[in-house]
């Protein structure tokens, strides 16, 4: 029984309906079935489906958002039961758009599949400095660094970003990941960030291996 | 000259479905709908999300922006476009609420909202290049064609901060973030303007809207009758544009802009996506059923179609005129004397923007043999002269030339093989047109015609061969016409020649009832000529029914009370609504006081229009709100014109000895009816007479004459002396008045 509502949310999801989900989300609850469960099983599981064929090109942007907005739906009734069970998050990222840059379509996007795969996000919006990064990570007490930039221009900022983190003795205690339009691999090694992906399924995918690895 | 120009009256404009396309969202997506919802609940709230400006001006490269191949100190404008920081916010609060459907869609609506301010902002950097009599080399885009400092000195030199609240950060990026910032390096050649983005150099190769490769090939179908015909469609091709390229008749009104939606067609098959000019023309149900404005129609996948093919090749064209002067001995018969065949003949040839007149005349009695008219396929490239010359600048030259020359050619072989004369025997072939018909056919540049200070290429009386200027073999020499400016063109030169003006001591007015309204004041000592826009309405153009002088066309309207009977040409069952018809129904409704004199129409009619009749598939052909403001500017025009015309003369209406009205619908006209409206002053009523073709009567007068004609059309232009009504105080002010029905 429980299995099949699960399910149920899960596919209503993958095909965007947040009405459905919402409702089988309550209903769910009200059968007693485990928030974490619900969540994890249903919610996550349906988005990291969608991530995928997203990735495989088997379906597009739109699909996706409309998935993650039903996602939205479904949290939003689970939250305030997941604080009552104190369930912890998979991990805690902040992501920003570095400094000088005010691009954030795909920081945004990236921020929704972390969300999708179980993350805390604390999205610090764009035009973020090193000390803002820095800061909030602190004070979250997050896992994940996640840096975004679009331009050749403002690209070396991230490894003022990572000069500072080592400067403070804090660069281990992050996994430090970057992307963007300009951004390569290469580039990430010679700034001595962790991880570049190039899309948004794989960044989602990334940190949650390398958050597994760590624990 | 100013070294600023902030754009004014900037509005944006959406296309729902490059919005979506951007998202990869097309409509077969299996959330289509969804999206779609998302976007017109967003939409509605455009007008206060978007806040648009734009600014321009000059400056030239620093040393930290110049390249390799523009140094420091390089000439250029800069252009800064922005959409406001509100719809981005609306953007980011989206996704920070999870509701990511609508944080994209707002994303992509600010984007296509900045392209769309593009358009005004080319227009500005046109009208600076005029101005400054420079040209525009290359259009440069940060970062890649330019370094991204080159915004920075854009920032500065526009001061963005205090014109327009713009900020600029470290990494040089204009804040708010949809904000764009183009260079345009300047040349001193002005007739390159190389303003327009060039895909093939931007490095976005994700870019939804890249326009490089070969877009997949697309067939048509095209089902008329029972029979169909596929045709396929080239890159960057409208389908109006390709239904022409196959012969096919479209009369595209305004030039493909998607204005007139003369070029409708209907698609059964396949999916075909709606513009906002077809949002704009059809009906939710008429777009449902496929109906689209094929100007505008790019498709993507291929398509089975049908249309109803506005046939205007009977168009009526006037070859009539007065014929006192010219041919005294109507009653000959032509055929005996082109049975001659020894003898010399000449043809006289009238090139209309919408109709060709020709005829024949034996050399030795000056008789009219034949007389034949046609249709002006330049029509499918627009149906008024600005438009065809926009067609010939914009690339098409060659074809607008090559399709006047085939039309003339099909009219002389007709002329010839009516009456049995052989080309050998054609002495002279002399052609009357407005200027810029002139152009079109001798190939001449068009676009000094559309810019201040509208300077013709040549306007002298021009002597050619029949292979230079027909594109055809013959030994007959071809002249064409002189004209007094770009405005006043030989067609109006040929009009005054065939009213005596080089001979009259008596003042007269000649009125050509077109598009252009050219108007002619003076005798033989002096003449006052200016043109007046006074637009398609009087061809029915612009009119909601409107249509041509072709069979079926409403011609005539009395009204009992709200009852009208109407008349159409030759008796056929009501298709539409021409000109004359347009002044018949106002002049009615006016002394039925359904309209009243500011033009508004009686509260019954406001929504629907006033029906006249019905087709004979039970449609209404009514007369709009929208269709009366149209013969209201027209009439407005002229009659100020006319106004203007006679104060600049300085003489009063009564010293008018005679009115000519040329032209076909100054032919049909109901002068009563035309006065009624206010369109031709009261005082005139007695000395008004309809000349039909002048412009041909003319011509013909110059091959028939004893003195010569080139002379006498040599002292008219002379003697002629054109206004400017554009900046005339004296005609803004008639304008205005005469707007109204008193």
């Amino acid at each position: 029984m429980a299995a099949e509502i699960i399910n149920e949310i899960s596919e209503w999801l993958q095909k965007g309906r947040a009405k459905n989900v919402k409702a089988l989300v309550e209903e769910a609850l009200e059968q007693g079935i485990d928030p974490k469960e619900i969540l994890n099983e249903g919610l996550l599981a349906g988005m990291m489906i969608v991530g995928g064929k997203f990735k495989r090109n088997e379906v597009f942007v739109p699909e996706v958002l409309v998935a993650a907005r039903a996602m939205t739906a479904g949290i939003t009734i689970l939250e305030p039961k997941l604080v009552e069970i104190g369930n912890e998050p998979l991990g805690k990222a902040v992501i920003g758009t570095v400094k000088g840059d005010l691009h954030d379509i795909g920081k945004n996007l990236v921020a929704m599949m972390l969300k999708g795969a179980g993350f805390e996000i604390i999205d610090l919006g764009t035009d973020v400095d090193a000390d803002t990064f820095i800061a909030k990570a602190e004070e979250a007490g997050a896992d994940v660094i996640c840096m975004s930039a679009l331009l050749t221009t403002t690209m070396p900022y991230m490894k003022d970003v990572i000069d500072a983190l080592n400067e403070k003795g804090l660069r281990d205690k992050y996994v430090v990941m970057v992307g963007g339009a300009p951004v390569t691999s290469d580039f990430a090694e010679q700034i001595g960030a962790d991880y570049y992906t190039a899309d948004a399924t794989t960044a989602a995918e990334v940190a949650k291996a390398a958050i597994a690895e760590r624990k | 000259m100013k070294d600023f120009y902030l754009l004014e009256g900037l509005k944006v404009q959406l296309k729902m479905e490059h919005v979506l396309h951007a998202i990869d969202c097309n409509p077969d997506s299996p959330v289509y709908e969804e999206m779609v919802d998302e976007y017109l609940e967003i939409y509605k709230d455009m007008e206060a999300f978007a806040e648009p400006v734009g600014i321009l001006g000059v400056g030239s490269l620093s040393e930290a922006a110049a390249t390799e191949e523009y140094p420091a100190g390089t000439k250029v404008v800069y252009a800064v476009l922005s959409v406001g920081d509100k719809i981005k916010q609306c953007s980011t609060e989206a996704f920070a609420k999870g509701d990511y459907v609508r944080g994209m869609l707002c994303d992509a609506i600010a984007d296509n909202a900045l392209f769309s301010l593009e358009d005004k902002m080319l227009e500005k950097l046109r009208e600076m290049c005029a101005e400054r009599n420079v040209g525009i080399l290359r259009r440069l885009e940060a970062p890649h064609d330019i370094s991204m400092k080159v915004q920075k000195d854009a920032w500065e030199h526009l001061k963005l901060k205090e014109r327009l609240g713009i900020d600029i950060t470290c990494g040089y990026m204009l804040d708010p973030v949809k904000t764009s910032c183009q260079v345009f390096v300047l040349t001193e050649d002005k007739e390159v303007f190389r303003a327009q983005h060039d895909c093939s150099k931007c490095p976005n190769l994700n870019c939804k809207f890249r326009n490089v490769e070969d877009r997949k090939a697309v067939k048509v179908t095209v089902r008329k009758g029972d029979g169909c015909r596929d045709i396929s469609l080239e890159k960057d091709e409208s389908l109006m544009d390709a239904l022409i390229r196959e012969g096919y008749y479209i009369s595209a009104a305004c030039g493909g802009k998607g204005r007139c939606g003369k070029c409708k067609i209907c698609v059964l098959e396949g999916q075909a996506d709606i513009s906002s000019e077809d949002r704009g023309f059809f009906s939710k149900e008429e777009l449902e059923q496929g109906w689209r404005l094929s100007c505008m129609l790019y498709p993507r996948e291929n398509l089975t179609i049908s249309f109803e093919l506005n046939d205007e090749s009977q168009f009526e064209a006037i070859s009539e005129y007065r014929k006192d002067k010219i041919t005294e001995t109507e009653a000959t018969s032509y055929n005996d004397a082109a049975k001659d065949s020894d003898g010399l003949y000449d043809i006289a040839i009238d090139i209309g923007t919408t109709t060709l007149a020709f005829q024949l005349l034996d050399k030795a009695g000056g008789n009219v043999c034949s007389t034949v008219s046609a249709v002006n396929n330049q029509r499918r490239y627009g149906a008024d002269v600005v438009s065809r010359m926009q067609a010939s600048i914009d690339g098409k030259k060659a074809e607008l030339k090559e399709s006047i020359q085939a039309d003339l050619r099909n009219g002389i072989s007709r002329l010839l093989k009516e009456s049995g004369v052989n080309l050998k025997q054609i002495d002279t072939i002399a052609i009357g047109c407005n200027t810029t018909m002139g152009h079109l056919l001798l190939g001449y540049d068009c676009r000094s015609l559309g810019v201040y200070p509208f300077t013709p290429v040549n306007i002298r009386l021009t002597e050619g061969s029949m292979s230079e200027v027909l594109g055809m073999d013959g030994d007959a020499g071809v002249v064409v016409l002189p004209g007094i400016s770009t405005f006043v063109g030989g067609d109006i030169v040929a009009g005054l020649y065939a009213c005596d003006f080089d001979k009259n001591d008596d003042i007269c007015l000649l009125v050509d009832l077109g598009t252009n309204g050219e108007m002619a004041l003076g005798n033989s000592g002096k003449i006052m000529v200016t043109s007046t826009a006074a637009g398609p309405a009087f061809e029915g153009g612009n009119i909601s029914c409107g249509m041509g002088s072709v069979a079926g066309a409403i011609c005539s309207v009395k009204l009992e009370g709200a009852k009208a009977n109407v008349r159409t040409i030759k008796d056929e069952a009501p298709l539409g609504i021409c000109g004359t018809g347009v002044v018949e129904a106002v002049s009615e409704l006016l002394r039925e006081e359904l309209l009243d004199e500011t033009g508004l129409l009686e509260e019954d009619y406001f929504e629907e229009g006033f029906p006249l009749a019905k087709t004979s598939e039970g449609k209404n052909i009514s007369l709009t709100q929208k269709d009366i403001r149209e013969l209201q500017l027209a009439k407005a025009a002229v009659r100020a014109g006319i106004e203007t015309l006679i104060l600049r003369y300085g003489i009063e209406k009564k010293q008018v000895a005679k009115i000519y009205l040329a032209g076909g619908f100054g032919y049909r006209l109901d002068t009563a009816k035309a006065i009624a409206i206010g369109m031709i002053p009261e005082e005139f009523a007695d000395r008004i007479e309809a000349v039909g073709n002048s412009c041909l009567a003319g011509v013909v007068k110059y091959l028939t004459a004893d003195e010569s004609g080139a002379e006498v059309l040599k002292k008219l232009v002379q003697v002629s002396e054109e206004i400017n009504l554009s900046m005339d105080v004296d005609f803004n002010e008639n304008y205005m008045e005469a707007m109204m029905f008193e």
